[in-house]
């Protein structure tokens, strides 16, 4: 290392003390000088998301912020698929709302299982509470958006997908992050559903500035909303077909795939990973197949071309070693009766729908926490 | 992983209650997958309004079903792809462990009959209900005693008898856990001598049968008061006995609301009980027992009650996947087996329902 590195890295520690303590807010570099712009960004919240993470209670809170990266679990599934995104040479960007006092643990966590990444924001709820905005602790649009918004600006994409869950409103701010990047959303509109959010107005302010600045374009292909909470999935239609709802990461798999990002010998490895995990079985796989398929996100069609090129993937070798597997074929026929058994079942298709009312949203959305409160989930 | 099959098209609230018990059922048991048969376009529809787990639950599109009113071989008859019947026949080709149904009951017990085999060593399937009792049994505090059959088949020999005894104490001993169920015969009175001759025959079997846990012959009095964990009769009889506990229990209510009304010290006192009656209504909460098992067959089958709503089709389904685990089917034939082996028995007889 230089001697002009060695200074630029002294130089920079107090920064970084400053963001460990929750001093400082941790901006992401964006990409650098002569680095080309990425091609496709995917936008990872962590908890619920990623994480298995309990906070319906104060214990929950309390247990997950003293555990150790080698006790937290991810979702099955969800490792292999961040793994080949990033092998693939996307941009990865983990925005998650843990405190910042979280990231030594999670970084851990992260490196534990094998996930590279380009930026990981935390929440700064130390500023917060030492500010005395006590309303920024829980409240989401006022964080994650300018987050997102903030992290476009330095790495410009022509495509992203997201990646949140249904414990929270990630349905809401994904959409609205969408729809502003995509110059759908006014300043005007925005700065009401801000005001719906309860932010602060220089918070407002500085969303408002980013909304402008940040490069237009109609970028976002797909929101994955994990179902942790096994929400009804009808109540995500209203977000059109571009938003959809999973149980689990193989049907996120199968949606990337039938959108020509993943390959059949990725969705495979997800699905492995799933297996491995000892929580679903070859069953579970195959009526996960049947469930998007009847919820219409996927065709009928990608389901039995995935069969026919993962068992060409797995003739070449793709499962070498995979000795606890029965026969592939059994494993397509199984894929294959889920799809038969649907008779001659029309899929569900979404009707063209009308610009989505944000306001009304957030204000649902406020409902529901507080709804959520008084049964003493969270 | 236990693949429960649910009839999604029988019942007064079908499908919507069915779907939706089968929903709930899906967050519980991990280890199970519940395949709902019925109307794709309709259970399609019903799903992604409920909260499930869509990796856990899913459709077998069946085009029509068989109304509760209908009489069932003739409804069997004229609709082949009945939902019911592709259900029964998804189980016979081993796509499914179990059958839950709150249909059409005869209609349920010969689609059963149509494609299952009973287990070696069973003569007739037998129908089995459950009736609260003052005395209290097994690991579970079980108040509920089972009584079989009670409509399956409308005679019985004394074969059947002594097999419906010995599938019986195989239900208590795993789904009530309880250890060694007193099982007992129905008759006219406690003597072994007492009754039909097929009752007389088969307690001669039963008093040497060390499988079993026989503690002779009770009489209808013996019922309600939980004598017996396991009650052995014919379909005929079962029938007629269940339905008369259940129209007794119905005119205690009605005489109970007549007392409410008529007089204001009556009123006090139901009022002064009222803690202890939630706590019966508790007790005897039918919804909350599932379903009436039909044994013998080498699959379970849950039948559910007509009325079933949610809770109940989700408790239904719960009990397929506890006889499933506990592997009643595989009791059930060892204690056959090894009564078989010590008095060479029987040829096997097809199941007819009782009409109800």
């Amino acid at each position: 290392m230089s001697l002009l590195d060695r200074a630029k890295r002294l130089a920079g520690l107090p920064v970084r003390v400053g963001e460990r303590i929750g001093l400082l807010d941790y901006v992401p570099a964006g990409i650098k000088a002569g680095e080309a712009a990425p091609t496709h960004v995917f936008r990872w919240d962590l908890d619920k998301t990623y994480l298995r993470t309990e906070f319906d209670s104060f214990g929950d809170l309390v247990k997950s912020a003293m555990e150790e990266a080698s006790d937290k679990q991810a979702y099955p599934g969800a490792t292999a698929l961040l793994r080949a995104l990033k092998q693939d040479g996307h941009r990865v960007c983990i925005v998650s709302g843990s405190p910042t006092q979280m990231r030594q643990v999670l970084v851990a966590k992260l490196a534990l299982d094998g996930i590279e990444y380009d930026e990981f924001v935390l929440k700064n709820n130390l500023k917060n509470i030492l500010r005395g905005r006590f309303r920024s602790m829980r409240a989401q649009i006022p964080y994650k958006l300018p987050a997102m918004l903030q992290s476009r600006i330095g790495a410009t994409a022509v495509a992203e997908t997201l990646f949140g869950d249904d414990a929270e409103a990630d349905a809401v701010i994904y959409c609205l992050y969408a729809d502003v990047i995509a110059g759908v959303v006014s300043l005007a509109d925005l700065e009401r559903v801000l005001t719906a959010s309860r932010a602060y107005e220089d918070d407002a302010a500085r969303i408002l500035d980013l909304a402008q600045r940040v490069p237009k374009g109609n970028a976002v292909r797909r929101v994955f909303i994990h179902l942790d909470r096994r929400s009804p999935p009808l109540g995500f239609r209203r977000f059109g077909p571009r938003l959809v709802p999973v149980f689990n990461y193989f049907q996120a798999a199968l949606v990337l795939y039938q959108d020509e990002v993943l390959t059949a010998r990725q969705v495979i490895f997800v699905a492995l990973e799933m297996l491995d995990s000892g929580q679903y079985e070859l069953g579970h796989l195959a009526t996960s197949v049947q469930d998007v398929i009847r919820r219409g996100r996927v065709a009928r069609d990608t389901a039995l071309r995935l069969t026919e090129e993962a068992s060409e993937a797995a003739k070449s070798g793709a499962l070498s070693g995979r000795s606890d597997l029965p026969p592939f074929e059994r494993i397509a026929e199984a894929f294959r009766e889920r799809v038969r058994s649907l008779g001659g079942l029309e899929p569900f298709k979404f009707e063209p729908m009308e610009p989505l009312d944000y306001v009304r949203l957030v204000d649902e959305e406020h409902e529901q926490r507080r709804a959520r409160r008084k049964q003493g989930m969270g | 992983m236990h693949r429960i099959v649910v009839d999604a098209m029988g019942g007064d609230h079908a499908p919507d209650e069915i779907v939706q018990g089968a929903a709930e059922a899906s967050l519980g048991l991990t280890g199970a997958e519940i395949i709902l048969v019925g109307d794709a376009a309709a259970l399609g529809r019903l799903l992604p309004r409920m909260r499930h787990d869509g990796a856990r639950v899913r459709v077998h599109h069946a085009p029509t079903w068989i109304d509760m009113d209908e009489k069932p071989a003739e409804a069997l008859a004229a609709k082949p792809e009945a939902s019911i019947l592709v259900a029964a026949d998804l189980v016979a080709r081993g796509e499914g462990d179990a059958l839950v149904s709150a249909g059409n009951t005869g209609a349920s017990i010969m689609a059963c009959a149509r494609s299952w085999k009973l287990v070696p060593g069973v003569t007739r399937a037998a129908l089995a209900a459950v009736y609260p009792t003052e005395l209290r049994r097994g690991e579970k505090d079980d108040p509920f005693s089972l009584i079989l059959d009670v409509g399956a088949t409308i005679d019985a020999t004394a074969d059947d008898l002594v097999s419906f005894a010995i599938m019986g104490s195989a239900y208590a001993k795993i789904v009530s856990k309880n250890r060694s169920p007193r099982v007992a015969l129905l008759s006219n009175g406690t003597e072994a001598n007492k009754g039909p001759a097929a009752v007389v025959a088969a307690h001669a079997q039963l008093v040497e049968a060390s499988e079993i846990n026989f503690i002779g012959n009770v009489e209808g009095l013996d019922i309600p008061r939980g004598v017996a964990d396991v009650i052995v009769t014919s379909g005929f009889v079962g029938n007629v006995v269940l339905k008369m506990l259940e129209g007794v229990s119905e005119t205690v209510v009605r005489l109970a609301r007549y007392a409410h009304k008529e007089r204001l010290a009556w009123r006090l006192g139901l009022l002064a009980l009222g803690s202890a009656i939630d706590q019966l209504k508790v007790l005897t909460d039918w919804q909350q027992y599932g379903g009436a098992p039909l044994l013998g067959f080498q699959h379970p089958f849950i039948k559910a009650h007509g009325r079933s709503n949610a809770r109940a089709v989700t408790n239904a389904i719960k009990l397929a996947h506890k006889t499933l685990a506990g592997g009643l089917n595989a009791e059930i034939g060892r204690a056959l087996a090894e009564l078989d082996a010590r008095n060479g028995r029987r040829k096997q007889i097809p199941t007819e329902p009782a009409r109800s």
